[in-house]
């Protein structure tokens, strides 16, 4: 039995669906990631449910002083929205070099959450600015922390029968951030390290702090302990010891432990500066 | 069946719509110009125009054209700009063995029809989903340049 399409016309038609589907299923959006899965027989036997055109996932507008981006979103779509640079600006100018332009037109956030990879660019920048997932399913609607969200490599608070329906990002005034994606190349890459950082300084000392960090950990995450170290005004040693309890980088193909960690540092200690 | 519009024509496809999208263009309709390098995304040569954005073809599947407009390399180079960009590339040595060529032929199509100059860097930013092998970016880049000057001059 190989992989069936399953065409819905809404979000509760998806749930009807699912909850009656006997066996594996996946939601399929833009594809970027799910038909890599296919071709290499990674995802079989499944039932693909295609989320792709439902308008309740799409859009992206502003709420009671938040930013609300439908998963459905695509990465091209976020790039050019007036709304996210008037409101979340290190989001849309932290993407530009999200895979490719081409990639860039189908790929979409809610599919990059989903997909849970450690190195997804879009969840460090998303923790920096304090998103919440807006999950969605047959028994109603729930909001939990991006921080919160990841339990483990590619695991998640999403449960069975639910669907991330937004991120939502609280629109802050008067704050600072910073990018870095570390890799071999500019585009069409996958982070060796990326750090996202959003704060707020006066007389050079920080008063408020998010740092978040991928591809160190099993999943993106904050660094709660370097932050403190940091808004309290703490030495380099310090910041460095905080870091060495928070990351856990790996030697695999693309760079080695060592290397991940002394970036991180470097880029941390660029911040602070 | 599935129902879409290709090259400015209704067509229908009866395949299975988890079918790569890049491969019902080349075995259920015919149209080879769109070539498959990777089938991941990675290297573009399977690049056409979604609704009017250049998207990897590969990466997609026959349900997601389903009602949607698709332009091939073989709609692009019969448009007066894709003849432009055809005669920019010869006349740069830019086609080596032409398997990139068709995803960068649409790639340039899209970054000129969109306002996009000869600025390198630029060029440079709008080509980073598609990959060559064996020309070398240089002379792909001259030839970009040189194309958007000719359809800036009207240049046939």
């Amino acid at each position: 039995m190989s992989n069936s399409l399953v065409r819905v016309a809404s979000l509760s038609d998806l749930f009807e669906k699912s909850g009656a589907c006997q066996g594996s299923y996946y939601y399929l959006a833009g594809g970027t990631d799910l038909n890599v899965q296919i071709n290499k027989q990674m995802i079989k036997d499944s039932t693909l449910f295609f989320i792709g055109n439902l308008s309740e996932l799409k859009g992206i507008e502003v709420k009671n002083d938040e930013l609300l981006i439908g998963a459905g979103a695509s990465f091209g779509q976020i790039i050019d929205s007036k709304l996210v640079k008037a409101n979340a600006c290190l989001l849309s100018d932290a993407l530009v070099n999200f895979a490719s332009p081409l990639l860039q037109n189908t790929a979409t956030i809610g599919g990059n959450i989903a997909n849970g990879s450690p190195t997804a660019d879009a969840t460090p920048i998303l923790l920096a600015l304090d998103a919440q997932v807006e999950m969605v399913s047959a028994k109603g609607s729930r909001r939990v922390k991006l921080c919160d969200y990841f339990t483990g490599y590619k695991k998640s608070v999403l449960a069975k029968g639910e669907v991330i329906k937004a991120l939502v990002i609280p629109i802050e005034k008067d704050k600072s951030s910073f990018y870095k994606k570390v890799s071999s190349r500019k585009s069409l890459t996958i982070a060796k390290v990326s750090l996202a950082a959003v704060y707020s300084k006066s007389g050079g000392k920080f008063d408020s702090l998010r740092i978040a960090v991928g591809s160190l950990n099993e999943y993106a995450r904050r660094l709660p302990k370097v932050e403190k170290v940091l808004l309290s005004g703490g030495s380099d040693s310090e910041m460095k010891a905080a870091l060495q309890k928070e990351i856990t980088p790996i030697t695999d193909l693309r760079s080695d432990a060592d290397y991940r960690f002394d970036v991180t540092y470097n880029l941390i200690k660029a911040l602070g500066e | 069946m599935i129902k879409f519009n290709l090259n400015g024509k209704d067509v229908s496809v009866d395949a299975d719509p988890l079918k790569s999208l890049v491969r019902v263009i080349r075995e259920d309709l015919g149209m080879t110009g769109t070539k498959i390098g990777c089938a991941e995304g990675e290297c573009g040569a399977c690049t056409v125009l979604f609704e009017g954005k250049p998207v990897t073809s590969c990466t997609m599947n026959l349900i997601h054209a389903e009602g949607k407009e698709i332009k091939t390399v073989e709609w692009v180079a019969k448009s007066k700009l894709g003849e432009i960009i055809k005669t920019a590339f010869y006349e740069e040595n830019a086609v080596q063995c032409g398997f990139c060529f068709p995803g960068f032929m649409v790639s340039t199509y899209y970054y000129i029809s969109n306002g996009g100059t000869d600025d390198k860097e630029s060029i440079k930013k709008a080509m980073s989903g598609n990959v060559c092998r064996c020309t070398g970016y240089e002379k792909i880049i001259s030839a970009i340049q040189r194309a958007c000057k000719d359809a800036g001059r009207g240049v046939k």
